[in-house]
């Protein structure tokens, strides 16, 4: 992808990659092991702007385009997949504002989200409704005499949601899907950390639990009947480009990890890389990270161009970004032998995080399902 | 005005035709109704109107009315003063 991109991005992707260098890898797995990021991690990425980085300058953005914000996510991902998921969420949650938000919501949350002074999350899954969006049973009802509406329900496995402060909640109003806004500390609001993820571990995932929680009138996004079909999907293409380039940086993890162990680590005598089994692993991983570059670079030039076959470049993106981490990141424990297996190591922790990738913002099989149709649907075009 | 709207009208039918497994498409079907637009498809279809013609949706477009069928969606991108992007 380097060879494709601008030298504005080129240069952008080598601050990325220094930032990661120096603040990230160093501290990674201490905070895999606490399961929490400190908060001065959190403030370095929103003082650096990463936390708004395709938002618009008069929001606080950076107004980066998305070859850049997949570069963003591509570098931080080789450092820690559940640090990028804080820049996954957030922009799911602004860019879905952006999107279908109302000019006062707008201009109150989006600086904020921007600076980092407000985290979001994205509430949509459910412990009944993952895959199957359209089986939401969190429920909104009207209250008599007032605009404003009362919601019930749970949400579970929310990125960030122990440390959101707001939270973009999907849920139904008398069978029409809708959209609203919920800030911490919202009487009713109740908030269950989830610790010992299979991976994904600092990414402070939550139960998030509405009792009887009043959602005024102007906390709406969007109209009823539209939150599944228009607005949702703002936030989970944003999130589906976020995680694509986010698993190509872990694939390049295992790739460089790998190509750097087999090359010095001797076995009688010859090094691993003079093994055909493991030349053959290599080739492929190798293989798979140009390919998912490529992908990546496809899927966010049709984002930049606001072209409508984004949606189906990012889906493949996806799809071949995650399967060929988790692919990867299993071969790359198998070349370091044991002490791949240890948590010290940084492959052990690819190989937890990379599974994760397969199942959020839609798994591979919900992926396999669209992907097929829509090509199935344009061999019969091509036969009319 | 009236060939300006045929071109609209033809550009949506088009677009609908190449990405979703139908052999016809009159211009008053229900597009929603009749499922030709489902959930996964109507933010492609709603890039492609913003894209092509030049305008930008808001939450307060969203109204069935405006995206119903084809007729309506023509009628709609005229309303919003859209074009045919270059």
């Amino acid at each position: 992808m380097e060879e494709l991109v601008t030298s504005s991005q080129k240069a952008h992707y080598g601050q990325f990659k220094a930032l990661v260098a120096t603040e990230v890898e160093p501290f990674v797995e201490q905070w895999d092991r606490e399961q929490k990021h400190p908060d001065s991690i959190i403030a370095l990425l929103a003082k650096s702007g990463y936390l708004g980085s395709t938002l618009p300058l008069k929001y606080g953005g950076k107004a980066w385009d998305f070859i850049t914000f997949g570069l963003l996510n591509e570098a931080l991902g080789r450092g820690s997949s559940a640090l990028t998921d804080l820049i996954t969420v957030q922009g799911m949650v602004s860019m879905t504002l952006l999107k279908w938000g109302t000019d006062e919501q707008r201009e109150i949350w989006l600086p904020q989200l921007a600076r980092g002074e407000t985290i979001g999350a994205f509430a949509l899954t459910e412990p009944g409704a993952g895959s199957a969006i359209e089986s939401l049973e969190t429920k909104f009802r009207r209250i008599d005499g007032s605009n404003n509406l009362v919601l019930n329900g749970q949400k579970k496995w929310i990125s960030y949601g122990q440390v959101a402060g707001l939270f973009l909640v999907f849920g139904n109003l008398e069978q029409k899907p809708l959209a609203c806004l919920i800030s911490q500390g919202t009487p009713g609001l109740e908030i269950e950390p989830i610790k010992e993820m299979l991976g994904f571990r600092a990414a402070g995932l939550a139960q998030i639990n509405f009792h009887d929680v009043e959602v005024a009138s102007n906390n709406l996004v969007g109209k009823p009947g539209y939150a599944l079909s228009h607005v949702a999907p703002i936030g989970l293409q944003y999130g589906r480009i976020s995680t694509a380039c986010s698993a190509t940086g872990l694939l390049r993890g295992c790739f460089e990890e790998s190509i750097s162990y087999a090359s010095t680590r001797k076995i009688a005598s010859q090094t691993l890389g003079n093994i055909g089994v493991i030349q053959s692993m290599i080739a492929r991983m190798g293989t798979d990270l140009e390919a998912a570059r490529l992908l990546c670079y496809a899927a966010c030039r049709a984002e930049d161009e606001h072209l409508p076959e984004s949606f189906a470049k990012t889906l493949m993106a996806k799809y071949h970004s995650s399967r060929a981490a988790v692919r990867a990141a299993a071969d790359a424990v198998q070349i370091r032998g044991a002490s791949g297996c240890h948590e010290s190591s940084r492959v052990a922790r690819y190989y937890r995080d990379a599974k994760l990738m397969e199942i959020l913002e839609g798994t591979t099989q919900v992926h396999e399902h669209l992907i097929g149709k829509m090509f199935l649907d344009q061999v019969k075009t091509t036969s009319r | 005005m009236a060939e300006t709207e045929q071109k609209i009208k033809e550009a949506i039918s088009r677009f609908i035709l190449d990405s979703i497994n139908l052999r016809d498409l009159k211009e008053d079907d229900h597009l929603f109704e009749t499922g030709i637009v489902n959930s996964l498809f109507a933010v492609q279809l709603m890039t492609f109107i913003e894209k092509t013609f030049a305008i930008e949706i808001g939450s307060d477009d969203l109204d069935i009315e405006n995206f119903k069928s084809i007729k309506a969606t023509s009628e709609f991108v005229l309303k919003k003063n859209g074009r045919i992007a270059a």
